[in-house]
Parts: C-alpha cells; structure tokens; sequence
C-alpha cells in the first residue's frame, strides 16, 4: 500500500494531538497508530467546489498532515449554496486562499498549500507528485480523466466523487488494482455545463470520499474499490454496482502498450 | 421476453412518472428503442443527433455496467436493463 505508512514511524502525536483526535483514536482497528498515519499523510483536493470545500473540512479536522488545494476559479455569488469554506465577502476571491483561510483556523497543525492554477495534461502530474492520495472535487469529466491518468501514472489512489441534483457516485480507484476512471467510462462524459445541484448532495458524497480516505491512509476497513456506489436523494437509495478492469483500457490496460 | 427497463429519475419527466417500463427484445439496444416508441422523449433526451447514446448515460445490465456493448448486451427473460445518468458536478 502506497499511503504514509512507512513514515508513520518517524511522527509521534503531542499532548495536544491525543487530545483533539481522542475520540477517533478510540476506534478499534484505527488507534494512535492510524492517526500517526493521517498526520504524514499528503491529500491533494483537486477542486474547491461542493465537494472539495466540505471534504477539506473533514480532512483537516481528522488531522491530515498536509492538503494540498487545487482550483483555478473565483468565488461567485451563485458558488454559495454548496461551496461551504467561501462566504459572502470573499467573492471575487481565489477559491484555494478563500479556503485555506478557514482551514488554517479550524486546524493549525494541519500544512495547507494552495494551488490556483488549471490542472491540465502539462501539471497533473507534477502536482500530485508527492500525495498519498487525491480527492476528486471536479465539476467536469475532461479535468477527471486528466486526474485520473495521472494518478494511474504515477500510481496514486484516486477518489472519485460525482454529483447531479439529488445523486451522487463514489468509487475508490487504487492503480493496477482496480477499474480506473476511463475503464468505466471508455468515452470521456461530455454533459452540460450548468446542471441542477442542491448543496447537501456534494456534502454527503464528500464526506464519503474522506471516510475512504481515513481508510486508505490509516489501512484499516473496506473500501469502495472496484464498487460504484450510486446515491439517490429522491428516494434515499444507496445502491452498488461492481466494476470489471477493461484489459483494453487506453489507460490502465494490459494491452494499452500494444495499441 | 419479458425485460424490465429502469429509468434513472431524470428521465421520469419523458415517461409520465413511470420508473420501470417493460419491454420484450433480445439484447439492451432493443429494450432501449421499446421504450423511445412508447415514450419518443426519452429518445431526444439519450441519444445525440446521429442516434448514439449521449457520453453521460450509461447502460447497465442486472447492475454490471455493459461497456463496449452498451446497445448490443444480449438479454434474457427476467433481466433488468437500467439506463443511469452519470453524475457529472463536483
């Protein structure tokens, strides 16, 4: 398993830190062990929208050691019903400031860096170089399958969420080990730009996608590799799909080297 | 054959509410087209001008996902063909 665990060894929690992280601590199978884990961990959250606000929340309140924020907008007025770290005067701000403002706040032992810059083909990987893991808190499916190619190369898990009004999709993609993002959808999505979203819905997905995230750092638990796991708000029905790798995947595939 | 054809709730609008239809055809392409005659919305709403499947539907068969063969997946009776938006927002 790729996540912090070879340097856990080397941190130790302060006084203060079995403290604040007492009450997970508690949990069997997690322990100061796994929070050592958490505190020498790197998450990149790949965009600071519905998804990405809330789930740096939580990451930083399970004391992550180090995120890294990564978006290229502003805050906009219509950004506000979801996007819950920017707030009515920081429009017009950079959404990775605007975040990392609050975080620092609620977690000073937690580094955060701040990244406001398109992620394309040229940067994807460099900067998700020297995470533990990422966080996918895109609002398109062509930044997505950047991501996901990067992770793949660089052999990152990476942790899909995706949102649309009152549904959601989560699955956890571990490279080599598990369906990547373009086995799933061989054709990238291509949907339209604005779409129906009530804030509560990235919430849940968030927060799904950092408990996958405790999980895998920590290595504890069962996670959504190889499932997609469907949420519909309308009717409150979680339901699960299993994945199949495609051997022909462009990206992952066995036979990718021989196209 | 006897196949039931869910529909993911955005599409409920096309069909008057109804959630599952169901159809008689050998593989999902044909489940698919049952549906559009009866309900010719739902074909404006899944398939681009040249008839393909839009990139943001997928197909499922019994809760496998049918890719490459997402009109062609042979089907028997008692089968379940779900079409399902993929969620695209962050």
């Amino acid at each position: 398993m790729r996540p912090g665990c070879d340097r856990a060894a080397h941190y130790r929690l302060t006084e203060s830190d079995l403290i604040r992280y007492g009450r997970q601590v508690l949990y069997g199978g997690f322990g100061e062990e796994g929070q050592k884990r958490l505190k020498c961990s790197h998450v990149v959250v790949a965009g600071l929208g519905g998804l990405g606000c809330p789930a740096s929340i939580y990451l930083t309140c399970a004391g992550i050691g180090h995120i890294t924020l990564v978006d290229c907008d502003y805050v906009e007025l219509s950004n506000l019903n979801r996007q819950i770290l920017h707030y009515e005067e920081n429009i017009g701000m950079e959404k990775p400031a605007s975040a990392a403002e609050k975080l620092a706040r609620l977690n000073s032992t937690t580094r955060i860096t701040t990244i406001f810059e398109r992620i394309t083909e040229e940067n994807a990987r460099q900067i998700i170089r020297e995470a533990d893991l990422v966080i996918d808190g895109m609002d398109n499916f062509g930044t997505r399958f950047i991501l996901n190619k990067a992770c793949v190369a660089e052999g990152i898990p990476f942790i899909h969420g995706g949102i649309y009004g009152l549904f959601g999709q989560i699955t956890t993609i571990l490279p080599g080990k598990t369906p990547c993002l373009a086995c799933i959808f061989p054709e990238v999505p291509s949907h339209r730009s604005i779409f129906p979203v009530f804030g509560v819905t990235p919430a849940l997905i968030a927060v799904l996608q950092v408990m996958e995230a405790i999980k895998l750092l920590a290595g504890f638990g069962r996670l959504l590799a190889g499932r997609m796991l469907c949420f519909n708000g309308e009717t409150m029905d979680f339901v699960y799909h299993d994945l199949r790798r495609n051997p022909d995947c462009k990206i992952c595939g066995r036979r990718k080297d021989e196209h | 054959m006897s196949i039931k054809v869910k529909l993911h709730p955005v599409l409920h609008k096309f069909t008057q509410g109804q959630g599952v239809i169901e159809v008689n055809g050998r593989n999902t392409g044909q489940c698919l087209r049952e549906v559009e005659k009866m309900f010719p919305a739902v074909r404006e709403e899944i398939r681009d001008k040249r008839g393909r499947l839009r990139s943001y539907y997928s197909v499922l068969v019994n809760s496998k996902y049918t890719y490459p063969k997402q009109l062609s997946t042979p089907v028997k009776d008692g089968d379940e063909v779900e079409i399902r938006l993929i969620a695209p927002g962050g």
